[in-house]
């Protein structure tokens, strides 16, 4: 049985000392136990439940919560989990810009570069014209803080002007780009590289052999199948 | 030379057309002021002058933009971009958001030009150095305040080094030195042989920098002459527009009914402080 | 009506905003601050109705201590309308946009629809009231904002500059809100970059370097040639009219009325003086 958690175990304890390392730890599984919770309780809810089986643990009206239902659902939140610790760590630990114009220097499109990096500072973007739109709104009387029902209150009303003033922002941010040749085609000089250090030149090969190994393994049936 | 010739425009989807008729010539070296009420038509002017109007903004352009004797009409924005740019008033939408330091923010333009290494980062220089913003040249675009990131959006076009720049109210943000440090800025630029068009409400700095100026109401042009005679046409405030300090002085001294002799020391120390 | 009491305001990142500002509006005042940008002065008049609390030192308001109420209490007292319209607007109709402030306040629907109205007619807004406030130009936009605040009635009313940007007609309109706030008895203090609109709508001025606070006074005073060396180490230039008259002697006249009464005062003594004859 725990055939088919050690895999995605394996991976959640490398993010985990990986965090520890950089001083991400804390964040970083808060934010992907965030983040998997909606996914989280659905599958749960649906393959306790739902999932053929002999062994009944408990009913609930018409359903009955079996082990194997158990099972599949942990195996599942372990995998979901494993993935949500990868791309965090990797979000949190990665500089978007070296990453994406490192990935230029490899031959990625420009345009590609600029679409990546604009969508990582598309979220502190808003967070910040959030951060504006609500003083402006409390310096017009919205009470947003004291009580819980008030500091909802103050959510509510921000959600249209974030998102529209964010939208209208596009428009003439496009124009200013294309004022400076964005939309050239060819490639351009980048003005600066970041080299590889033996250590990260390893991990990647490394990390490279893993990922193969993962695929063969899997598809040759040596790793064992999910129930 | 930009040459407008019966520049009409009409964005898409709008029935009526927000230029109508619009004559403009830019020479070399010429810094001429655009001038009017709000929504008379000057930031479309703008747009148009620098092709992105309707090369990326739909709608229908009748008339023809020439620049240096090429018409650019069915133009890419790329192609336009090494000719003519074009500056607005908001420096936080002409970030990229891409750059990590000032320095990676001005040389943005130059490098998206293809032109190597050593010709971006001198033209990068040449740029700040004209701003005067090499001291913050490592600085955060994000985390400027918006006169520096105005001067920031400013040296980003200039870096790209185009015979034509157009400023739709380039000092809008900026505080008097700020202000004076851009029509410093500019006037070198100009005499270095690049035309400029500066679309502004400051008649007082326009009326430091500018050989020419231009009034724009109602989508026409309405006036168009050498800056001195513009700017005191009585027709101005009429148009909305406020006539500079020195204009507005000279008249209220002159509806005063003061005595000439008084009235001409006036005008003589007007003349030296201004 | 306002105390500020050796106010310092240190952002997160260590910058030292406000250095040590002491003084006192009172009610009724039509004060400008003027300064570089970075000077501190938007700094401090967000200590005015809480949106930034003290570091140190504290300010009241009403006898009151900012401190102690919540940033919506404040708001009924001082209204800022701030300089980037786009900022504040939120609402996707102008009379909703203008409705908001007194409908935070609690009043009943008609109190509501009254305000809204007198504010608009303030603002030159009226036949705007049911537009999309972005199919409005910059300069009305500008003016919905002040409208939004106008309709609160707060007995301070600060504006973040708020003829940056406008056209004349719209420097005008801005010139009669704020002499139209002072006939009401409404204390007016308003951030700018125009000096001669400052000089001609404001009867003091409040100069701030650094945090600090290097001139205060009338606007005779703050333009008189005295000052202009301070005037200097911020970048700013007195009003044209102020220049003129200190260049041909005729005593400090930061506005042009005063300009031109000194030199019909002097015209006039010169004319006793020569007499008929020298003419």
């Amino acid at each position: 049985m725990l055939g088919g958690y050690l895999g995605p175990l394996v991976i959640i304890a490398l993010n985990l000392v990986g965090a520890t390392i950089a001083g991400v730890a804390g964040r970083l599984v808060r934010v992907s136990v965030l983040l998997t919770l909606p996914i989280a309780i659905s599958v749960v809810l649906v393959s306790v439940f739902t999932r053929a089986g002999t062994t009944v643990l408990f009913t609930i009206g018409p359903f009955d919560a079996t082990a194997e239902g158990v099972d599949f659902a942990a195996q599942t939140l372990v995998r979901l989990l494993a993935i949500a610790l990868s791309i965090g760590l990797f979000g949190m630990t990665t500089d978007p810009r070296a990453f994406v114009l490192d990935l230029e220097r490899r031959r990625l499109s420009p345009r590609f570069a600029f679409v990546a990096l604009a969508t990582l500072e598309a979220v502190p973007a808003m967070v910040e014209r959030a951060g504006v739109i609500q003083a402006s709104q409390r310096a017009r009387g919205l009470d947003t803080e004291g009580s819980l029902r008030a500091r909802v209150r103050g959510v509510v009303p921000l959600a249209g002007p974030v998102i529209l003033s964010s939208l209208t922002e596009v428009e003439e941010r496009s124009l200013a780009l294309e004022v400076r040749a964005f939309g050239r085609p060819g490639r351009r000089h980048l003005l600066w590289r970041n080299p590889d250090s033996t250590a990260q030149l390893v991990a990647r090969a490394a990390l490279l052999l893993l990922l193969v190994g993962s695929i063969v393994g899997k598809v040759t049936g040596a790793f064992p199948q999910t129930p | 030379m930009l040459e407008l010739k019966g520049v009409s425009y009409r964005y898409a989807g709008y029935a009526k057309a927000v230029l109508q008729e619009v004559d403009l010539t830019l020479a070399d070296g010429e810094i001429v002021g655009l001038v009017g009420p709000n929504e008379a038509g000057k930031s479309t002017l703008c747009l148009v002058a620098a092709g992105l109007a309707p090369a990326s903004i739909k709608g229908a352009l009748t008339g023809t933009l020439t620049i240096d004797g090429e018409p650019m009409a069915g133009r890419k924005t790329h192609e336009l971009a090494s000719r003519v740019v074009v500056g607005f008033q908001n420096p936080n939408t002409q970030r990229s958001g891409i750059a990590a330091t000032v320095f990676e923010e001005v040389a943005l333009g130059p490098q998206n030009l293809g032109l190597d290494v050593p010709e971006i980062v001198e033209r990068t220089r040449t740029a700040m150095a004209l701003l005067r913003i090499e001291a913050i040249q490592l600085r955060d675009p994000a985390r400027l305040s918006g006169g520096q990131a105005q001067l920031v959006a400013i040296a980003a076009l200039l870096a790209m080094r185009p015979r034509h720049v157009i400023l739709d109210e380039p000092t809008a943000q900026l505080d008097p030195a700020g202000t004076r440090l851009v029509g410093e800025a500019l006037r070198q630029l100009a005499a270095g042989g690049t035309s400029l068009l500066i679309a502004e409400h400051k008649t007082d700095l326009l009326d430091g920098v500018c050989s020419r100026i231009v009034a724009i109401d109602g989508g026409r042009i309405a006036l168009d002459g050498p800056a001195g005679d513009v700017l005191a046409d009585p027709r101005l405030d009429a148009l909305g527009v406020q006539p500079p300090s020195r204009v507005r002085l000279q008249r209220a001294i002159d509806e005063a009914g003061i005595d000439p002799r008084t009235a001409a020391a006036a005008a003589q120390a007007m003349a030296a402080v201004a | 009506m306002i105390v500020v009491e050796d106010l310092v305001h240190v952002y997160p990142g260590g910058t030292r905003a406000v250095d040590g500002v002491s003084l006192r509006i009172e009610a009724g005042e039509r004060v400008a601050i003027v300064g570089q940008n970075g000077s501190g002065k938007s700094t401090l008049v967000r200590h005015f109705n809480g949106l930034l609390r003290p570091t140190q030192g504290r300010v009241l308001v009403d006898g009151v201590d900012a401190a102690t109420l919540r940033v919506a209490e404040l708001a009924a007292k001082v209204g800022l309308a701030f300089q980037d319209p786009d900022r504040q607007i939120f609402s996707g109709k102008v009379r909703s946009e203008v409705a908001f402030g007194p409908r935070n306040m609690g009043l009943a629907k008609d109190q509501v629809t009254s305000r809204v109205d007198e504010a608009l007619a303030a603002a030159g807004l009226s036949d705007d009231a049911d537009a999309n406030p972005y199919d409005l130009g910059y300069s009305r936009r500008k003016l919905l904002a002040l409208a939004s605040i106008l309709a609160m009635r707060t007995p301070v009313v600060v504006l973040d500059e708020p003829t940056t940007g406008q056209d004349a007609r719209g420097v005008a309109r801005v010139e009669e809100i704020v002499g139209g706030l002072a006939e009401l008895g409404r204390t007016v203090v308003a951030i700018s970059h125009d000096m001669a609109f400052v000089a001609e709508s404001f009867e003091r001025i409040i100069v701030m370097r650094d945090g600090r606070v290097i001139l205060d006074g009338t606007p005779t005073e703050v333009f008189a040639e005295s000052s202009w060396t301070e005037l200097a180490s911020s970048y700013l230039e007195p009003p044209l009219a102020a220049r003129v008259g200190a260049r041909m002697e005729v005593g400090a006249t930061p506005t042009e009325a005063s300009l031109v009464a000194a030199l019909t005062a002097r015209a006039g003594s010169a004319i006793r003086t020569e007499g008929p004859a020298a003419r």
